[in-house]
């Protein structure tokens, strides 16, 4: 267990992280995008405020995808 | 680079890079207000000019895009916050793509967007204390039933940090992108192609690579997220003085 071995974990830790944490905001802003497009094409007068609610939900959406990126940017540089 | 100088029992770090970038961000819209100020004529029946259709525009998007769902009353007393916040943010996070050496993104520096998102969090207190009324305010965090109390703070907490957090991170992470793009790049190249044609393909596609990245991670990024930091922080505000 030398320090190459640990060196090799966090950066199998890191793309882990990364990878698992895209995965839910991913499926979290595709929904609310195909959700807006679908409200949109119903209510064209709507658009406007259908999309800056959809910007929100999605940066609210993202959220956990920047947590997941600040935790593998400690891992690799800080840790 | 960060200056470090104790101060009594804590230590004080200042970035100079940050310090730098935001106060000249600050000094520039505070050049772009007063050339703009100029152009308001003294008789409102005059056609605008061109510089005037600018601000109009302006403050018409702020008013009714961003500040669209509060009331009339609390719209007049946010407006200049909201407006100050969405165009240095902006403007920070534009500053990321021109090209001076040393320039950082302020936005790129935790303590400024923590900073801001705490500025917010305060100001919900002070709006809510202002049209609810002190008692009304800290009353609102025992509803729905006292118990509710440690989840409300935890919950203001929480949604303080990932208010910081979010631009940072999104900012940070298209710094970081752009960082390495270019040796990645050349390694790859490299090893595919040998050294006589990485040498001649590197700065073609060098230079594509980090126009794209600029604008999908500077402009387009950068934009959204100054546009939802503004979002947020309205929509904060509204609701605690509701």
């Amino acid at each position: 267990m030398g320090p190459e071995f640990v060196q090799a974990l966090k950066y199998l830790a890191a793309g882990l992280c990364m990878g698992l944490g895209a995965l839910g905001p991913a499926l979290g802003e595709g929904y609310i995008g195909g959700k807006a497009m679908e409200g949109m094409a119903r209510q064209p007068e709507m658009a406007n405020t259908l999309l800056r609610n959809m910007i929100i939900a999605d940066a609210i959406a993202e959220t956990t995808g920047i947590y997941s990126l600040l935790v593998a940017i400690m891992i690799l540089f800080v840790v | 680079m960060v200056l470090r100088f104790p101060l009594g029992p804590i230590t004080v770090a200042l970035n100079p890079a940050t310090l730098g970038a935001s106060l000249g961000i600050s000094l520039l819209l505070l050049a772009l207000a007063l050339w703009l100020r100029r152009e308001i004529p003294g008789d409102p029946e005059a056609p605008p000019s061109r510089r005037l259709a600018l601000l109009i525009a302006l403050v018409d998007f702020v008013e009714n895009q961003i500040l669209s769902g509060t009331s009339e009353k609390l719209r007049r007393s946010l407006f200049p916050l909201i407006a100050t916040l969405l165009l240095f943010i902006l403007a920070c996070n534009l500053s990321a793509i021109l090209p001076i050496p040393g320039m950082v993104a302020p936005t790129q520096d935790l303590n400024v967007t923590l900073g801001l998102a705490l500025l917010v969090y305060l100001l919900t207190h002070v709006y809510g204390m202002r049209t609810k009324g002190v008692f009304r305010h800290i009353k609102s965090y025992l509803e729905p039933i006292p118990v509710m109390l440690p989840m409300n703070l935890v919950g203001d907490m929480g949604r303080t940090l990932s208010h910081g957090f979010r631009l940072f991170g999104n900012i940070l992470g298209g710094a970081i992108m752009g960082a390495v793009a270019i040796p990645v790049l050349t390694d790859l190249l490299l090893r595919f192609l040998g050294p006589i044609l990485a040498t001649l393909a590197l700065p073609v596609l060098g230079t594509v690579a980090s126009l794209v990245l600029n604008a999908f991670f500077g402009v387009f990024a950068g934009t959204i997220q100054a546009l939802v930091f503004t979002l947020l922080a309205a929509a904060y505000i509204q609701t605690a003085s509701e």
